[in-house]
């Protein structure tokens, strides 16, 4: 028997009137395995990461989380669609970190982080509190517990955001461009957080346009056009020898404005 | 004629029988109101197209119809299917309607300027819609929903005098009765005017306090500016 699949998708498929926003994705991602996925503006990747946690309906495909059905279910022949009860009992198992992060202004960071364990996994909430106060500590955040969104850097924020998925035990951690929202100077900072992530096992799938933390973080990538996956495989590899000519295209641009002005990506 | 205030304190009885009246009707058309404000508010939001335009016909309807006309309809409509109700209570009932129109639309608006990511982070976690509104959405909409309900709250007090004419004995309906009595139309109406506005006082002051106390609780946090986040934000996208 092989290791349960942190993530299974087959067949996703997500049109928008017409537009097609999906075409048949599949990806599967090992447990402690990191995925980045990259591809030009507007080819799917926020509806991919939308998708994935139900915000948006796919038309079409299955998606699996740690070996969970999830959204809707096979019986022999018959398809079912699960229940709105049953989809925010498996939501928490994926974390997902926003691109504008969305934090509750009214809460402080720590409130963030407690809330959502208290109401939707029904902890006590002495063990969230401790819980929360562990993560924060552990992505140096032990001070900021107390402050209101506001008064948090464009870093802490994030940090604050990656609490709060952690804190639900998620199998899988999906970032949608976790660099794009912020200043240049704290972009590594939060490379930093992932890498940290990375290395205590955390599975995450990473939509990200930072060519150079998919090429030294990631174990893989997937490249995305027009709402397909055209091309996957080791990180290093599919950067030095990319096969598809859209991907080297990609690449070209991406990697001649390295260091020059941001990419015109996201 | 002399004007002569004075001759009123023999009426004084009246006068706080109405008073504290019209304070109780407009209390419970606030507490009604605001209850069907909220569920034809979240029904004006529903997925389905029918509840949504249920909702909305709800509204102009309410909206556009003289105030008296909803008294009379409520008074003297209803008993032809077989509710006969005391006018108090049918008064109060008009009154209830034609203010959760309006409260309805404030909440509305206020659900809809808040970035719509707050409430997908909340489901995204795992949250009901239900738990989403109530632990994300409600406490920041509290504030922005606090001064246009006080406007309207104070029209509707006022417009509570109206239901004088189902004889509703409340502040209004006793002054007519003193005048009836007195003959001094003048003393009579200078003593009513000052006691509603007596009421619109204790109305606003109320609410400022509310406002300072939620705010208080929120003032660190409503930093953002809305309108900047709702176009910012690339995660959102037009509704429909
Ligand atoms: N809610 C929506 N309504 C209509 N079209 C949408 C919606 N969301 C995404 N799209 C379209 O789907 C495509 C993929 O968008 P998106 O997933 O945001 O791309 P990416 O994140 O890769 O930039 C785009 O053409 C976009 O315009
Ligand atoms: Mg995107």
């Amino acid at each position: 028997m092989t290791a349960t699949l942190a993530l299974k998708v087959e067949g996703l498929t997500k049109q928008f009137r017409g537009t097609t926003a999906l075409d048949s994705v599949y990806l599967e991602i090992q447990p402690g395995e990191i995925v980045a996925l990259i591809g030009p503006s507007g080819c799917g990747k926020s509806t991919f990461l939308r998708c994935l946690t139900w915000l948006e309906q796919p038309d079409d495909g299955f998606i699996e989380v740690a070996g969970q059905p999830f959204g809707r279910e096979r019986i022999g022949a018959v398809v079912r669609r699960q229940s709105g009860r049953e989809i925010d009992r498996i939501r928490p198992r994926i974390g997902l970190v926003f691109q504008q992060l969305n934090l509750w202004p009214h809460l402080t960071a720590l409130e963030n982080i407690v809330r959502p364990q208290i109401v939707v996994l029904k902890r006590p909430r002495e063990e969230a509190t401790r819980r929360a106060r562990d993560l924060l500590a552990r992505l140096g955040l032990a001070d900021r517990a107390e402050r209101y969104p506001h008064s948090l850097s464009g870093g802490q924020k994030q940090r604050v955001a990656i609490a709060r998925a952690l804190a639900m035990d998620p199998a899988l951690m999906l970032f949608d461009e976790p660099t794009s929202a912020l200043d240049p100077e704290l972009v590594g900072e939060v490379l930093a957080v992932l890498r940290q992530l990375a290395e205590a096992g955390t599975t995450m799938l990473v939509v990200t346009h930072e060519i150079g933390f998919a090429a030294n973080v990631a174990d893989r990538i997937a490249f995305m056009d027009h709402g397909r996956i055209v091309e996957e495989g080791p990180a290093r590899q599919l950067i030095d020898a990319p096969r598809d000519p859209r991907l080297k295209g990609f690449l070209d641009l991406v990697l001649s404005h390295r260091d020059g002005p941001a990419p015109p990506l996201a | 004629m002399r004007f002569d205030p004075w001759m009123l304190l023999d009426y004084w009885e009246l006068l706080l029988q109405g008073t504290w009246l019209t304070i109780r009707i407009t209390v419970m058309a606030l507490v009604l109101g605001y209850l069907l404000g909220i569920g034809v508010a979240l029904l004006g939001m529903a997925r389905s197209r029918t509840l949504r335009a249920i909702a909305g016909t709800y509204v102009e309807v309410l909206r556009n119809i003289p105030f008296i006309i909803i008294l009379f309809l409520v008074y003297y409509g209803l008993p032809f299917s077989g509710v006969r109700m005391p006018a108090l209570f049918a008064g109060t009932l008009a009154l209830s309607l034609f203010v959760s129109a309006y409260y309805s639309e404030i909440v509305r608006a206020a659900i809809l300027a808040l970035p719509r990511g707050q409430f997908e982070s909340a489901r995204a976690i795992g949250m009901s819609p239900a738990q989403a509104m109530w632990n994300v959405v409600a406490p920041q909409v509290l504030r922005t929903i606090i001064p246009p309900s006080t406007n309207m709250t104070l029209t509707m007090m006022k417009e509570s005098a109206v239901l004088s004419s189902i004889t509703v004995p409340e502040l209004t309906y006793q002054g007519l009765v003193i005048q009836g009595n007195t003959f001094a139309p003048f003393e009579v109406f200078a003593a009513i005017t000052l006691i509603y506005w007596m009421i619109a006082i204790v109305i606003a002051e109320t609410s400022r306090r509310l406002e300072a106390r939620v705010g208080l609780a929120q003032r660190q946090s409503v930093t953002r500016n809305p309108i900047a986040d709702r176009y910012l934000s690339l995660e959102r996208r037009p509704a429909r």
